[in-house]
């Protein structure tokens, strides 16, 4: 136990360094990239964490989590425009409703296909993740939708460089996240039995422990969560039905990335994806190549892993 | 097998799959211009079924159809274009190409597993588009390519002899890879792939033949898409339709089959049509709700549910008279 929590230490001071290093590199080079990279970083992060929680503890490759991500986006929306909420105030309601509709879709679906082989869980979700994109092109077209909210624009200037400070939102948020569960899972009574049964269902179903009901509320959370990030999400993006797909497979890639379990982990290999990203973005003329290098990188990683895996 | 044989099921075997064949050639003769181009997007669609459900006989899930049916398309179009290759031997290069772009990268995604495959094949498909979208004059970039004429200057029936033809392909597969000792193989693989290996089995060679095929398939499919439309760009071939709705059928249909994924795009491609003039955005919940009805209902599929039905009546039969 010790040795292992060393070996964790030492890993993440190694990311820590290796990703300072970097830091500096890009921020000698071009320091709006490295902004960018940050603000990006924090939003891959925000949305991938709660997938990271389900898998973890849950088991199941959620293929329609960011298309839960853009029913809140909707729902924030509406808030906005029927009731004049402000997307941080709509946070809240978003969320609940989110894990009342993540409860009904995991008692109606995901449950009873706990036990079922592997590929015919992922296949469910990604049908899960079609009907949802699809009711809602289906219900308000395939429009993109957008709020005008003037604190997203506000800026800062250092020295010659002024860059949009709103997107650091997102980077708090995930810090918050990546906490809170850590918090929540370690020091809390039902977070530490959701942990158990992560680890081992069956014992902890042996030490009086309800799996059933911990699943389904686990589940339930992570699609709050990733509901309360749909609802900032709109403050500056737009939303239309496709937004969520991409954010689905990205957070699936930064999650095998970290290892399952690893929560912390989502945050640095964000910071590694959204900077690299950035860079790439930042070069004229091959902001149209970042998408590849993002997927390579992933590629790459999960082979490692997978590799060493293997070899252990 | 002994056991339908006993219950005479055993020429039904030859003489559907046979009489089904010949209506499908026969049928141009006897329909309008609309039904026929209805047939052939069905015909195209059971061919990626079919293909899809190669691979995941051994236990991988691929979500890139569209992806090498897109590769395809373009290795047919930048063949013709450039090589000046005919139109038949370009949808055939679009195979070969689409096959060696799996081998090549098989050699690599084919370690990973489960989940990390799945996921990677859907990555995959994604960075085919932003290629042929950052490829500046050979790939056309956004735009893509437009053919200079059609294949048989757009003769309809033939271009459906065409599709039928890479179906007749898909089909033999499917049914060589069913009756021979690819299916024991393969079938190992899914089960357990340790206790596979342990008996001799060379998992990585059978992943990678499996891979290669349905990839082929897909490329044959994307050629012959490219030259019946005469145009290509990287939203049309690399839309995640192509990859949804061969899924839907196979899974409606049967899978771990051939003639699942028939049944299936013959259901699902007719509906598909209908429901695409009715309604213009959004139909595809249709076949959201159908997977996720199919995999809690009947993981099996149609075919699978009649064949269990025929299992039991043979051995309730057999039972009488033994």
């Amino acid at each position: 136990m010790s040795a292992g929590r060393s070996v964790k230490t030492r890993n993440v001071i190694i990311w820590t360094a290796v990703c300072l290093a970097a830091a500096a590199a890009i921020l000698a080079w071009k320091p709006s990239a490295l902004i960018y990279g940050v603000q990006r970083a924090g939003l891959y992060a925000a949305v991938a964490i709660p997938m990271a929680l389900v898998l973890g503890i849950v088991h199941i490759v959620n293929l329609a989590h960011g298309e839960f991500m853009m029913i809140a986006a909707y729902l924030a929306y509406f808030a906005a425009r029927l009731l004049g909420l402000d997307p941080f105030l709509a946070l809240v309601p978003v969320a609940l409703v989110m894990a009342v509709f993540g409860l009904v879709v995991y008692l109606a679906t995901v449950k009873h296909a706990l036990k079922a082989p592997e590929l015919n869980q992922l296949i469910l979700t990604f049908g899960i993740a079609i009907a949802l994109s699809q009711s809602v092109n289906l219900a308000f077209t395939s429009q993109s939708w957008k709020l005008s909210l003037g604190y997203v624009s506000a800026s800062a200037t250092v020295g010659d460089l002024s860059f949009g400070t709103f997107d650091f939102v997102y980077a708090l948020i995930a810090i918050v996240l990546a906490v809170g569960l850590r918090l929540f899972l370690t020091r809390t009574r039902f977070g530490k039995a959701a942990l158990a049964v992560g680890e081992n269902p069956r014992g902890a179903a042996i030490v009086g422990i309800n799996v059933d009901r911990t699943y389904a509320l686990i589940f339930a959370l992570s699609v709050a969560l990733v509901g309360a990030v749909g609802s900032v999400f709109l403050a500056r993006q737009a939303v239309f039905p496709g937004v969520g797909g991409p954010y689905t497979m990205k957070s699936f890639c930064l999650v095998a990335m970290a290892g399952v379990g690893n929560i912390v982990g989502v945050l640095f290999c964000s910071l590694a994806l959204g900077l690299s990203e950035s860079v790439i973005n930042s070069i004229r003329g091959y902001a149209g190549w970042s998408n590849i290098v993002f997927f390579a990188i992933i590629i790459a990683t999960i082979l490692v892993r997978s590799f060493r895996e293997r070899k252990a | 097998m002994s056991l339908s044989r006993a219950a005479g099921v055993r020429p039904l075997r030859w003489l559907l799959p046979i009489l089904v064949l010949a209506a499908a050639v026969f049928m141009p003769f006897f329909t309008g211009p609309y039904p026929l181009a209805v047939a052939r997007s069905v015909l195209t669609y059971m061919a990626l079924a079919m293909s899809w459900d190669l691979l995941l006989r051994s236990g991988q899930i691929s979500f890139g159809i569209a992806g090498f049916f897109g590769i395809g398309a373009y290795a047919a179009a930048l063949s013709a274009l450039h090589a000046g290759f005919s139109p038949i031997v370009s949808i055939l290069a679009a195979g070969v190409v689409a096959a060696a772009v799996a081998c090549i990268l098989g050699l690599v995604i084919l370690r990973l597993r489960a989940v990390y495959f799945a996921i990677t094949t859907l990555a995959l498909a994604e960075i085919f588009r932003v290629i042929m979208q950052n490829g500046g004059d050979v790939s056309g970039g956004p735009e893509g390519l437009i053919m200079p004429g059609l294949i048989f200057n757009g003769e309809a029936k033939a271009l459906y002899w065409v599709t039928l033809a890479a179906v007749v392909v898909a089909g033999l597969v499917s049914a060589f890879f069913q009756r021979s000792r690819v299916r024991f193989a393969l079938t190992a693989i899914r089960n357990n792939e340790l206790s596979a290996r342990s008996s001799g089995i060379h998992t990585f060679t059978w992943l990678l033949v499996a891979f290669v095929v349905s990839s082929f398939i897909q490329g044959l499919v994307g050629g012959i898409q490219l030259q019946g439309y005469g145009f290509v760009s990287p939203d049309s071939v690399f839309d995640s339709y192509y990859t949804l709705l061969p899924l839907a059928m196979a899974l409606l249909g049967g899978t771990y089959s051939t003639a699942g994924p028939i049944l299936g795009a013959l259901l699902l491609g007719v509906s598909a049509e209908y429901l695409k003039l009715k309604i213009p955005s959004g139909h595809l919940v249709v076949y959201g709700i159908i997977i996720v009805l199919v995999i809690l209902l009947m993981p099996q599929g149609l075919y699978g549910v009649y064949r269990a039905r025929v299992k039991a009546l043979a051995v309730s039969r057999g039972g009488r008279h033994g």
